[in-house]
């Protein structure tokens, strides 16, 4: 028993570590980091580059890697996106770490080289050695994380409390407008603040890549830990989220000797013990009504950050020209295309079907859900599973499908309604991740990764007459939404979104509204899913993936979460690009249209309102433009 | 007008309220009442308890004693929404609008959420949201746009809005549920002084041609008297002074809480 827990001690120092650097950014700056694991993975692949693949003596390129490129990658970081974030709204700050978090991983590729089942050295000399105290077992590999921990709690604690450097952290986290008012500068206390926190997050990636492994992966999933203990400590409080970061190593380590090593179970029940943790303290949290927004800084900030708020400025009825020539368009590429196209495009309708669910939750509702690919993979599953083991029709199993998923999301939204729009994201991605453990992997669904087949209506068996079925199921799916947008519901879900107040003292229930908005995105995200299996003619559990359904969120918001033709030019140009890019240019390219989509989404800092409604609005000015230039023209021309 | 007018019964009463938020007693066994097609004024410093008697009348806040009543029925355990169908709404300190709606989609909800709240429902499968307005909810639109004088800003989204027109809106919006009893929250900051003249005739109107009834918080010590027919002064969680304006603005102990214990006491001996 006493091995586990020792080595339970050593994986919770690593998830502690990462909570740390998690809430010192998150409190300070407003920014919860989806980046997290990916800022990890950039600075334990650099270390491997240095000290693996040039042989750099191991003291030097640790402190080069984790003292050096860390805290540098943070302050490049905070420069370019980080500082644009503070009085952005909650969507946008949780959409552009995502989009770093899609971007960056491929970007270090690219520059340093895809590696494959790397074993990664720790920070242990090779070999590593071994120690056998009170009968157990310790390496030097977790000597040196508990010392690791040791030294960031005393010198963090130190720092935080005992230092002028400290004093300013602290004033940053109350007000930041204050603190400028002081004479003191937010941007330099930020920048440390990024650098220490980067560092932290290369430290944890590079003690963990023995254990997890050098890949994003390994580091989402020590990303994904060290939110459920962020999630225990309410998102600040950070000795909670250290003990309970040491907890949740323990418990996974010790679990796993009542666990036959080899069964299905462990292999569900191991990954998912930080989502149970998470979902326990979310739940406790919430039913002590204690996860709304926590109110960050004083009320100078709040007073500027309503002004920036992203709070619409400019009226959003556009009209029926530009939707239907892209609809047209789009019609038009099965027709002229060859059929391997052909194909991708009906794969990439068949996508936009399930984005125009994130259209309708997070667009029109507002509701930051992260899991609306899990309820695609749940109607992909079961229309699957009714066609191929029950003999349904295809579409009717689809239809009947989606129909049957609405229970969970409608369920999903009554938890979710009283809860902070951080607390939403993160359980709605735990619920996702807690689905793709327990349910996408069973057997019956995962059929060792080739999923379920799902065959195409006979009728619609080639790519052609798939894509323009997918099409019309999308024009009709699409024209619902505008209508839903349009209407009285359209306005109640607005008027809850932005005032639950001044909803109530209208006579407007909260609770009917959302579970209309839940329910009505659950549906269409699940006959997306349906459509999604029955273009690649099986339901793949790994298609469903909740990661991938954050980089299908980075690319929708980035081409603009409202406009309806923002979900079809997001889902194709998500199923196409990348097979432009690896047909017409180097090999080596093939990742460039996941950079392009994270960087997108690292935009929205700049631009919140996405690429449609950002070219939309320069056409509109430059149309007034010309008008206004066109007008003195003629005015003169009446005077002459 | 309210189907419940003509009843004698006030439009809505508070019975011995109090609120505490942990030690401190915001609201302590306050009573008032509204009768129908009055204006009722409620007074008081800074930090008196006006906007905690407010949430507690319009169901957002539950009190922890006391209970409230609307034409008589006793609606302390009614939610917010809950009133607002029973005819109650209320306008904020602090404007809770729609950012992503418009001026007149603002009043549009409040119509429909009055005369056609089926609407919510069946616009999504009769598409609805293709169809043109009825007649009688645009003229009943234009109508409050244009009192409220804000036809001008009708198609603008509320994000920018100056204070007092976004006051202005608040209180469109409240008419345009066609309510009984009306609460608002100083109505008249951020208007200059035509504007809240403009604003006192309006409300006047309301009063006469509707049969509203009107509760309203408001700094403006001199609006509130002028307008109302009772006035209830607040200090520190406690109704000091109920009365017409007149008997109020004569009562030493509302003096006090204005202007200092000194100088209440040496104008009642004067």
């Amino acid at each position: 028993m006493l091995s586990y827990v020792v080595a339970g001690l050593a994986l919770g120092a690593i998830y502690a570590i990462a909570a740390a650097s998690l809430v010192v950014t998150h409190v300070s700056s407003g920014v919860f980091n989806f980046a997290f694991g990916a800022m990890a993975f950039a600075v334990a692949r650099f270390y491997y580059f240095l000290y693996v693949e040039h042989g750099w003596p191991l003291p030097l390129a640790a402190v080069v890697a984790i003292g050096l490129f860390g805290p540098g990658l943070g302050v490049l970081l905070y420069a370019v996106l980080f500082r644009h974030l503070r009085l952005r709204s909650p969507l946008v700050r949780i959409v552009a770490t995502i989009g770093l978090s899609v971007a960056l991983p491929p970007l270090v590729n690219l520059v340093l080289g895809q590696l494959v089942n790397v074993t990664a050295p720790g920070l242990a000399p090779q070999p590593v050695a071994v120690f056998r105290p009170f009968g157990t077992v310790v390496d030097m590999n977790q000597l040196i994380i508990y010392a690791a921990l040791s030294v960031v709690l005393v010198v963090g604690t130190g720092l935080l409390r005992y230092t002028d450097t400290g004093l300013k952290v602290r004033a940053l986290v109350d007000s930041e407008a204050l603190t400028a008012m002081s004479g003191v500068s937010p941007t330099r206390v930020s920048l440390g603040v990024w650098a220490f926190s980067a560092l932290l997050a290369g430290l944890a990636g590079v003690l963990v890549a023995p254990t997890a492994g050098l890949s994003v992966d390994g580091m989402t999933f020590l990303m994904a830990a060290a939110f459920a203990a962020v999630v225990a400590a309410r998102l600040r409080n950070l000795p909670t989220a250290v003990a309970v970061a040491l907890a949740m190593g323990v418990v996974t380590s010790v679990i796993q000797r009542y666990l036959d090593a080899d069964s299905a179970l462990s292999a569900q029940i191991v990954p998912s013990v930080p989502f149970l943790f998470m979902l326990v303290f979310l739940i406790a949290h919430a039913l002590r009504g204690r996860a709304g927004d926590a109110p960050a800084g004083g009320a100078l900030d709040r007073a500027i950050r309503a002004e920036a708020a992203g709070a619409p400025t400019a009226t959003n009825r556009s009209g029926f020209v530009a939707p239907l020539v892209t609809l047209g368009v789009v019609a038009c590429l099965p027709l002229v295309l060859d059929d391997f196209w052909t194909g991708l495009t009906g794969t990439g309708i068949a996508l936009a079907t399930a984005l125009l669910s994130c259209t309708l939750v997070t667009g029109e509702g507002g509701m930051i859900w992260l899991c609306q690919i899990t309820f695609a993979g749940f109607g992909a599953l079961l229309a699957a599973d009714l066609t191929a083991n029950s003999g349904w029709p295809p579409l009717a199993a689809v239809l009947v499908s989606a129909l049957c998923v609405v229970p969970v999301g409608v369920a999903l939204g009554l938890l979710t309604i009283r809860l902070g729009n951080l607390y939403v994201a993160l359980v709605t991605l735990t619920f996702g991740l807690l689905a793709q453990n327990l349910v996408f992997l069973r057997d019956r669904f995962y059929n060792s990764g080739q999923g379920i087949y799902m065959p195409r209506p006979e009728w619609a068996l080639d790519n052609r007459t798939f894509a323009l079925l997918a099409l019309a199921v999308f024009a009709v799916l699409g024209l619902f939404v505008v209508n839903l947008r349009r209407s009285t519901a359209g306005l109640a879900v607005t008027a809850v979104r932005w005032s639950e107040a001044g909803s109530r003292t209208l006579g407007l229930g909260i609770v009917p509204v959302k579970v209309l908005v839940s329910a009505v995105a659950t549906f269409v995200a699940a006959v997306g899913g349906g459509f999604l299996a029955l273009a690649y003619q099986s339901a793949l559990p790994d298609s469903f993936n909740p990661f991938t359904g954050l980089v299908w969120l980075a690319v929708l918001v980035t081409v603009g979460a409202r406009p309806v033709v923002g979900a079809l030019v997001a889902g194709v140009a998500f199923a196409v690009l990348p097979s432009v890019f690896q047909t017409y240019l180097p090999t080596r390219w093939a990742e460039v249209p996941v950079i392009l989509f994270g960087f997108g989404a690292v935009m929205l800092a700049r631009n919140p309102e996405g690429i449609i409604a950002m070219h939309a609005r320069q056409l509109r000015d430059l149309s007034r433009w010309r008008q206004s230039r066109r007008e003195p023209a003629i005015a003169q021309g009446d005077l002459a | 007008m309210s189907a419940t007018s003509g009843t004698t019964s006030p439009r809505i009463e508070a019975r011995g309220v109090t609120v505490r938020f942990g030690g401190l007693v915001a609201l302590d066994q306050v009573d008032l009442s509204v009768p129908p097609a009055s204006v009722v004024g409620l007074v008081g410093p800074n930090g008196a308890g006006k906007s905690t008697l407010f949430a507690v009348l319009s169901g957002l806040l539950a009190p922890s004693k006391g209970t409230v009543l609307m034409d008589g029925q006793d609606v302390t355990g009614a939610s917010a929404q809950a009133r607002a169908r029973r005819g109650l709404a209320r306008t904020f300190q602090h404007p809770e609008l729609f950012p992503g709606l418009t001026v007149r989609e603002h009043v549009v909800l409040a119509y429909r959420l009055r005369h056609t709240r089926h609407r919510i429902w069946t616009d999504l499968v009769t598409a609805g949201g293709f169809r043109r307005a009825p007649v009688d909810e645009d003229r009943r639109t234009d109508a409050l746009l244009a009192a409220l004088r804000l036809t001008a800003h009708a198609h603008r989204p509320v994000s920018g809005l100056p204070l007092g027109t976004s006051r202005l809106l608040e209180i469109a919006r409240a008419l345009a549920v066609d309510p009984g009893v009306l609460l608002l929250d100083e109505p008249s900051s951020g208007l200059d002084a035509r504007e809240t003249d403009e604003l006192a005739t309006t409300l006047t109107g309301v009063v006469a041609d509707h049969g509203v009834s009107l509760l309203l918080v408001e700094h403006d010590v001199e609006l509130v008297l002028g307008m109302s027919d009772v006035v209830h002064v607040l200090d520190f969680g406690v109704k000091i002074s109920e009365g017409s304006p007149a008997e109020v603005r004569a009562d030493p102990a509302v003096r006090a809480a204005y202007l200092g214990a000194d100088h209440g006491e040496e104008r009642t001996s004067a």
